[in-house]
């Protein structure tokens, strides 16, 4: 069209576009337009039916409901995954009345199988990227999820960790600057530390820097020179000892005698003591005689008491029967 | 000083009633074109001829071009759309920023301006030569309407090959994005569908065809407009003839313009 098509532009005598044209006439012309005209058509047409089979149009869907206080993120349209594939997407969302939102999502019914009654459902939102509605099935031999199912949404928000983590970083960073401040404790510290390695490089070292000043530090050292002299004599002291102790004439020689002595009393005392032994059990038998003896007194002190009781009667007999008897009967006047 | 300054707001005020008389024109012209598109006297014989011819002469040869070019130009953005999405770990949203970028945005609006360029401009000079002729008065003498019978086949054909550039562009991107991310392999095919799913909602599909529809009108109209209503006598165009056509273009290309901000504040606001 960019070169003239108007036969009143090419001939001026063809007035108008409705003349007749020498290279496309008549059916031709009707064909060529009409196809034209279908290909568009088909085009559109399409174009249009392949954006409803991709919004789900055409699929047999069932309805489940996710429950969350929160949809931020979430629009319809957005897709419900399962390990990764889509199997339903957001058709719908609006406020419960109890202030929720709910999401009303489609699940192709031949993906339904993998929703079990036992699944959950969760809100993820990343920190690029859109917010995504993902299910678990745990047991796969559970019941399937039924037609209208209402689950709660687990929400996961990374970017909800992210003004704690800040406020975490900033209090880090505060003490870090307080920490490193020119009048702070690390940077007193580092100065002490810088001293005490000065007194180090010191003529009396890191005994000076310990003691305080280079006086004691002599002193300590004056110390452990007596106390080393006092060590070697301790050292002559020790041979001596072990000399009278250990040596030929030594007390040891003199304690192994009196030791094998007591060895040989104590057997003295051992055949001493078997003697008692033996006399003791010869007491013993003594003993058991003695009381056989005292039960065999028993017997005879019961027969004396009957003797005389006997002797007793006799005498009161007697005493009855003889002329001289008391006259031992009261008589009332 | 305040006589120089009244007069610079008279010939503002002038101005402006004149540019406010040719938009009230052009819309009139657009309500009468599209109320002949519609009625079928306009497909009588000698009307159906025309537009026919319209349609006919020179469509294939666009159609070739610009699908050859707009598949060229396509397979670049897509490319660098891939990559730049890879580098940045995104890759999962590249197909979606590709969808967005070439089919709902740059391709509508290329094949508008491509059919301004190649057909509706040219054929707006040639309807003003026309007029300039006087063929369009001798048509009123014959009781011909030279709106029905030169002006409304170039404005259907206008409309008719935006919306088929615009087609034909969209499905050649659509298959380019999907052989450039995935290769050649039916198996990504559902996993593409559901993120042209995505992509197309219902507010963005009707954005999409109202925002073409738009275009398809306003570079079919405008043009015939100026080239039926254009007052020879006004200042500027009265130079010559290339400034009145380029005072066609940079008002049609003023419409466009406001007609793709409109569309992206619909889509992203």
């Amino acid at each position: 069209m960019s070169e003239p098509v108007s036969p009143a532009a090419v001939n001026p005598d063809a007035q108008t576009s409705g003349a007749a044209d020498p290279v496309i006439a008549g059916r031709q012309l009707h064909l060529r337009a009409a196809l034209l005209l279908l290909l568009m058509v088909a085009l559109v047409a399409g174009a249009g039916v392949y954006v409803m089979y991709a919004r789900g149009a055409f699929e047999v869907t069932q309805r489940l409901v996710l429950v969350t206080d929160d949809s931020e993120g979430v629009v319809v349209g957005s897709d419900l995954t399962f390990a990764g594939f889509p199997i339903g997407r957001v058709g719908r969302i609006e406020l419960s009345p109890e202030g929720n939102a709910r999401l009303l999502v489609d699940v192709a019914s031949k993906d339904a199988h993998w929703l079990r009654t036992t699944s959950i459902f969760t809100l993820e939102r990343s920190i690029v990227g859109g917010t995504r509605l993902r299910a678990f099935s745990g047991v796969l031999t559970d019941p399937p999820l039924p037609d209208g199912a209402s689950r709660t949404l687990l929400v996961g928000d990374a970017t909800a960790e992210l003004p704690r983590l800040i406020t975490t970083a900033k209090e880090l960073i505060a003490n870090l600057k307080t920490l490193t401040a020119a009048d702070s404790s690390l940077d007193m510290s580092l100065a002490n530390i810088n001293s005490l390695t000065e007194k180090f490089k010191g003529r009396s070292g890191a005994l000076g820097a310990l003691l305080g000043d280079e006086k004691n530090a002599e002193k300590l050292l004056l110390a452990l020179d007596r106390a080393n002299s006092l060590l070697a004599k301790v050292d002559t002291l020790a041979a001596n000892a072990d000399r009278q102790v250990f040596g030929p004439q030594g007390v040891m020689k003199d304690a192994h005698a009196t030791v094998i002595e007591l060895n040989a009393l104590l057997a003295d005392a051992r055949a001493s003591l078997k003697k008692v032994d033996a006399v003791l059990i010869e007491a013993q038998a003594v003993g058991a005689n003695a009381k056989a003896g005292t039960a065999d007194l028993g017997a005879l002190r019961a027969e004396i008491d009957s003797s005389l009781r006997k002797v007793d009667h006799l005498v009161n007999e007697i005493n009855r029967k003889w002329p001289f008897a008391r006259d031992t009967e009261l008589r009332l006047p | 000083m305040t006589g120089t300054l009244l007069n610079s707001l008279k010939r503002l005020n002038r101005q402006a009633l004149a540019g406010f008389a040719h938009a009230w024109q052009t819309i009139a012209l657009a309500a009468i074109i599209l109320s002949l598109a519609i009625s079928p006297a306009s497909y009588r014989a000698d009307n159906r001829v025309a537009i026919e011819r319209q349609l006919v002469t020179g469509t294939p040869q666009n159609v070739l071009w610009f699908t050859v070019l707009c598949a060229l130009i396509s397979l670049v953005l897509i490319r660098i759309v891939v990559v730049t999405a890879v580098s940045y770990g995104l890759s999962r949203y590249a197909l979606e920023m590709v969808v967005r970028v070439l089919v709902l945005e740059l391709i509508p609006l290329t094949a508008a301006v491509f059919v301004a360029l190649r057909c509706t401009l040219p054929d707006g000079v040639e309807l003003a030569e026309l007029r300039a002729r006087g063929d369009l008065a001798e048509l009123t003498r014959q009781g011909i309407d030279p709106v029905r019978r030169e002006a409304l086949p170039r404005v259907v054909a206008g409309m008719f090959l935006v919306w088929l550039l615009a087609s034909v562009s969209c499905i050649i991107s659509l298959l380019l994005s999907y052989f450039t991310l995935y290769g050649f392999t039916p198996w990504a095919f559902p996993g593409y569908t559901r993120v042209v799913g995505q992509v197309f909602s219902p507010a963005v599909s009707l954005i999409l065809l109202l925002k073409t529809l738009f275009f398809s009108i306003a570079v079919s109209l405008i043009p015939m407009a100026s080239a039926l209503y254009d007052n020879v006598s006004a200042p500027l165009h009265a130079r010559s003839k290339a400034a009145r056509e380029l005072a066609s273009m940079v008002r049609l290309f003023s419409v466009i313009l406001l007609i793709e901000i409109v569309s992206l504040v619909g889509n992203y606001y």
